[in-house]
């Protein structure tokens, strides 16, 4: 005997009850399937310090590049990758630690000396030596690295921290 | 058993197939397949839709073959391709013939839309068979960026880079989406993954049951167009269009619209005339592939460096578009507008074209309401391009 017959179910009832089943179905599967897709929005990036070293002797208003291996933090990748930060001395004393991930599409950009500005090779944009957007797509300025300062209290250099992290988001 | 044995070779074949064809009905099959009757007129231009399908077997056909040796890492997947390109002479001409046959699909699925568009072949009761079409053209270029992604060479890194980092620009939603893509804020070794899964499954998955709906529609509704397509010559349009349709086979259109029918006024049957010039274009085509697979190969750039000072990242070429809107909209806002509003209405316009074009014209001239914007839309593309060709590589 099938089972509907022995329940004595109507075809209305048989249909809902599927339905209910399917439905059933459904929720167990999506729950865990969406919560897996969904979970890099909550997974926090593995934050890490990077001493980068002393800073070099800097011209103001020259931004020098400086190369440093940086771990990414991104879920399960800690492999320190090459990263530039551009060293940039203002008129006033203060360093600025910039990235040169462009804050239009994130490309890498560069200073050009001739120009004096800083250029994104993808689309065009330009920062002038300070990192600030003057031309071109990007709506902000260059990020700085998270960083900090520490006085070597045995050479008396200063030497340059910096945090796998950006000081804005972009 | 031994009866069947004790027989001549052929008629073993032969016993052998009807014993098959009982069962499966293959003989059936085969005269369905390809004993219908089709336009005479425009047949070179119809051999489009099939070369469509051929070039997307074939990209399925090369891209499981490159799953032979590609590795979804990022570590190692440029390794892997930097393997083939040195030590693998068969697997690079694999590779060359999924870029070209790519290429050549986007070209070739681009004409085989003009096509329909020039011919009104969306017309009742086809919308459907346009607007899965229309889909198919957007999963092809879907497929096709999350390919160029997948080397993890430097043109692959930035491309996924610029990519991923373009939904950042839809208000609200647009900064989670770039997060679930990339697999975190930056894109790391789970973006790599993602945009692999999306490209071997998800898209795939999503073309194939299209191309079904697509075919199935196409079969269901015939190739004879649209109800309002053909007009008839002689005085008696009645028994004109009860000869054609008698010619033909059901269940092409019958409906009569003003004076105007649904069948051509020649017909042929798809075997072996449309069949010999479907073959021909095919195998030119799988020609050019098989040729500049080889010469020309796929490039591999330097390893993929997010430090590099010199590098200038480059769309691929059906992008460049695309690209040059993004350089034409500068500040947050003109991107969402331009890029988002732009191609969003854009798109939906293409794909919803049966739904406003409804008229029994047929004719592209007598259509000025669609052929004015939609030239105007592929001037616009053309400029883009241009602009972007002359930014990049300097006219």
């Amino acid at each position: 005997m099938a089972g509907a017959e022995v329940l004595q179910l109507t075809r209305r009832q048989m249909v809902q009850l599927t339905g209910l089943g399917a439905a059933a179905i459904g929720l167990m599967l999506s729950i865990p399937a969406i919560g897996f897709l969904l979970s890099p929005l909550v997974q926090k990036t593995r934050e890490t310090w990077v001493r980068v070293g002393a800073v070099p002797d800097l011209t103001v208003d020259q931004p020098k590049p400086v190369t440093v291996k940086v771990p990414s933090g991104e879920a399960y990748d800690t492999t320190p990758v090459d990263r530039i930060a551009y060293l940039v001395r203002k008129s006033d004393g203060a360093t600025l630690v910039l990235t040169n991930t462009c804050s239009h599409m994130q490309c890498d950009v560069h200073f050009d000396p001739t120009l004096q500005q800083f250029l994104c090779p993808c689309h065009g944009g330009l920062y002038d030596v300070h990192g600030n957007n003057i031309g071109g797509p990007p709506p902000s300025p260059l990020p700085q690295w998270v960083h900090r300062f520490e006085q070597d209290s045995q050479t008396g250099q200063t030497i340059l921290f910096i945090k796998n992290a950006y000081d804005e988001s972009i | 058993m031994l009866r069947f044995a004790a027989r001549p070779l052929a008629r073993r074949f032969r016993s052998g197939y009807r014993w098959v064809d009982e069962r499966a009905g293959t003989t059936d099959l085969v005269h369905k397949g390809l004993y219908e009757a089709v336009p005479d007129r425009g047949a070179w231009a119809y051999t489009l839709g099939s070369a469509t399908l051929i070039l997307i077997v074939l990209q399925f056909f090369t891209g499981i073959f490159l799953l032979l040796t590609y590795v979804p890492s990022f570590s190692s997947a440029w390794d892997s391709l930097r393997f083939l390109q040195t030590s693998d002479r068969f697997g690079n001409w694999v590779r060359g013939m999924h870029l070209w046959s790519a290429y050549v699909l986007i070209l070739v699925i681009g004409l085989h839309m003009l096509r329909t568009f020039l011919s009104a072949s969306y017309k009742r009761p086809r919308e459907l068979n346009w607007v899965s079409g229309g889909m198919l053209f957007f999963l092809v270029l879907g497929l096709a960026i999350t390919g160029a992604m997948l080397p993890m060479d430097n043109a692959g890194y930035w491309t996924t880079v610029v990519v991923t980092n373009i939904p950042h620009y839809l208000p609200f939603i647009g900064d989670p989406i770039r997060t679930l893509w990339r697999g975190g804020d930056f894109v790391g070794p789970i973006t790599l993954t993602r945009t692999f899964a999306i490209h071997i499954w998800v898209l795939p998955f999503l073309l194939l049951a299209l191309i079904g709906a697509h075919l199935y529609l196409l079969r269901r509704h015939g190739e004879f167009g649209a109800w309002v397509n053909y007009s008839t010559t002689t005085d008696d349009p009645d028994r004109e269009i009860a000869e054609r349709i008698r010619r033909a086979e059901p269940p092409y259109p019958t409906l009569r619209i003003e004076r105007q029918y649904a069948a051509p006024r020649k017909t042929v049957d798809f075997f072996p005339n449309q069949l010999f010039k479907d073959t021909v274009v095919s195998i030119v085509l799988v020609a050019i592939i098989f040729v500049f697979g080889f010469i020309a190969g796929a490039p591999l750039d330097a390893r993929a460096d997010p430090a590099t000072l010199t590098y200038v990242p480059t769309p691929e070429w059906f992008y460049l578009p695309l690209d040059q809107l993004l350089v034409l909209t500068p500040q947050t806002y003109l991107i969402a507008f331009g890029v988002f509003l732009l191609i969003g209405l854009g798109s939906l316009a293409l794909i919803l074209l049966p739904f406003y074009d409804r008229s029994p014209a047929r004719r592209p001239l007598s259509r000025p309401e669609v052929l004015v914007p939609g030239l105007f839309l592929a001037f616009m593309v053309v400029i883009l391009a241009v602009l972007g060709v002359n930014r990049l590589y300097g006219l």
